[in-house]
């Protein structure tokens, strides 16, 4: 049974078109999952749309066979679902230590907030270093670090993960992706937007190709690059010098 | 020098009140992006409370105040339910905020001008011209009565934010509203709280300048200017902004008039005001392009 249910869903920001086309996708529990696909072709829109960011137009979202679409954020996230953007989104006059205590705000029992920060600085060593250092001071790995250690902070039952290697050099980028790795590893569910389509792919069981806000192809994370298709998307269309060339090079929408 | 100590003086005890009056804009501001220009009118409004509590009942401005605090909150509660949820969103949002509490301050006015006619008002508690010798100076009692209830609000409202669920909350969305939403604040409840906080404060404000600036309905509009050029020049949505460009400039406003006479003295908020903006557009605890 599916964790996460896209029935058909179209989306978009404000006044304007939409960015999602009917997208039907399933999630399930304990697997790791990678979105991939040019720029625009609406894989942060469909993470912020999971997460009731942005209410879906059409078709519906289902996360445990409850219909959240359109949801407001904190139910959604009440339900299990946390979200880590890709400008990571802390709060930057607050300390590392209110930023993880802001993460478990949905959480009102003081004990169980202290033992999950203590769980969290296990996997971020850093973080406990830097308890009282303010969020918006630190390097970008470290706020990337802070923006997954916050989302732990909830013990959400799908994590979604918007580009986290975004804006970091290559060997901080690979401790992100190192940890993202232990996740997966632990049977957390997570669906993970990522640029660097061979890290992404190498983190997770299963991938979806988003292009122009449709599914193409579902494939097994180490099988999709052989699908033919994958040649025709993105060659085909570099021939043609329309769209970016590298697959997902840069920011989604 | 002794004339110049005692100007700072007064400077500073009218400061405390504008910096309860500027606070609650301020956080409008901080936490929804709301520029709320109807501020000034429901500070009068608050201000005829006050008046019609004294004349009636007796009521001196400072128990009206425990009145008139809740009052406005409900009304805050109410007008943010009714007006701001469904431009929320919106391209814009702030722009059409201006323009909605424009004319938000318009029908105030318009009703209070219509209830309670145009008289200057004012309400005269017996200490209203008490003041206190100390050495050299002399501290009128009316205003430093009020000076010290803003305080002790202000203190209140800084305890909210910083040692409650709801405070964290509200700095939280003060901060980044993406991500206070993330982290499973509502907030569309936390605005609504915001707002009515906001609105308790201007009607805490109305009591206390009930008697210290006698008022009539039109008058808001001197207020509201002089609030706005204390929240740009500390740095709109800065709470602690607020409060130290409400003493600075109220201290510069008594100066100035101490030299170049009364006419000058609104002139120093509005100076004030051009030449941040020329200097220092976000401020002095503001940050740069926060807005939008």
């Amino acid at each position: 049974m599916a964790l996460l249910q896209l029935q058909d869903v179209n989306s978009g920001y404000g006044y304007g078109p939409d960015i999602l086309n009917g997208v039907s996708l399933d999630v399930e529990a304990g697997k790791a999952y990678c979105i991939i696909g040019p720029n625009g072709a609406g894989k942060s829109t469909l993470l912020k749309t999971v997460a009731g960011l942005l209410k879906p137009r059409k078709g519906q979202v289902l996360f445990d066979d409850a219909a959240i679409g359109g949801r407001r954020p904190d139910l959604i996230l009440a339900a299990g679902v946390c979200y880590v953007p890709q400008d990571r989104s802390l709060f930057p006059e607050m300390s590392v230590r209110e930023n993880l205590v802001m993460g478990a705000f949905l959480e009102t029992d003081k004990e169980v907030v202290k033992e999950r920060m203590d769980r969290v600085f296990e996997m971020f060593p850093v973080l406990e270093d830097r308890l009282n250092q303010r969020a918006g001071t630190m390097s970008g790995g470290e706020q990337q670090m802070l923006a997954l250690g916050r989302a732990l902070m909830i013990e959400p039952r799908l994590l979604m993960i918007d580009e986290p290697s975004l804006g970091l050099a290559p060997q901080i980028a690979e401790q992100i992706f190192e940890i993202i790795r232990r996740l997966a590893d632990l049977d957390m569910t997570l669906l993970l937007v990522e640029q660097n389509v061979l890290k992404g792919l190498d983190c997770t069981d299963w991938a979806f190709l988003l292009d122009l806000g449709e599914l193409r192809i579902e494939a097994p994370s180490d099988q999709i690059l052989d699908d033919p298709r994958i040649r025709e998307l993105y060659l085909g269309r570099q021939r043609e010098a329309t769209r970016q060339p590298t697959p997902g090079g840069g920011e989604g929408s | 020098m002794t004339q110049l100590i005692q100007v700072v003086i007064l400077g500073l005890l009218l400061g405390g009140v504008y910096a309860l009056m500027a606070s609650g804009l301020t956080l409008m501001f901080g936490v929804m992006r709301i520029v709320n220009l109807a501020h000034g009118v429901f500070i009068i409004a608050a201000c005829y409370v006050a008046f019609y509590l004294f004349r009636g009942p007796g009521w001196d401005p400072f128990v009206s105040l425990a009145v008139s605090m809740p009052l406005f909150f409900l009304i805050g509660v109410g007008v943010y339910s009714l007006l701001f949820p469904r431009i929320e969103g919106t391209p814009r949002f702030t722009e059409m905020t201006v323009l909605l509490t424009f004319a938000l301050a318009l029908i105030t006015e318009g009703l209070l001008a219509y209830f309670f006619t145009g008289t200057v008002r004012s309400t005269d508690p017996a200490y209203k011209t008490d003041a206190i010798r100390v050495g050299d100076f002399f501290i009128p009692t009316a205003q430093s009565l009020a000076s010290i209830t803003s305080l002790v609000l202000l203190i209140g409202l800084w305890a909210f934010l910083y040692f409650t669920r709801t405070g964290y909350a509200v700095r939280a969305t003060m901060q980044n509203r993406t991500a206070a939403q993330i982290v499973g604040v509502n907030v569309r409840r936390v605005s609504t709280i915001s707002f009515g906080i906001g609105m308790a404060l201007a009607g805490a404000s109305g009591s206390l300048i009930s008697f210290l600036f006698p008022f009539f309905p039109a008058r808001h509009w001197q207020w509201i200017a002089i609030l706005l050029a204390l929240i740009v020049l500390g740095g709109l949505g800065s709470l602690k902004g607020a409060v130290v460009g409400a003493l600075l400039l109220a201290v510069m406003a008594g100066i100035v008039s101490h030299f170049f006479g009364s006419t000058w003295s609104p002139m120093t908020f509005f100076g004030a005001l051009f030449l941040i903006l020329l200097v220092r557009p976000q401020g002095l605890f503001g940050h740069q392009a926060r807005v939008g």
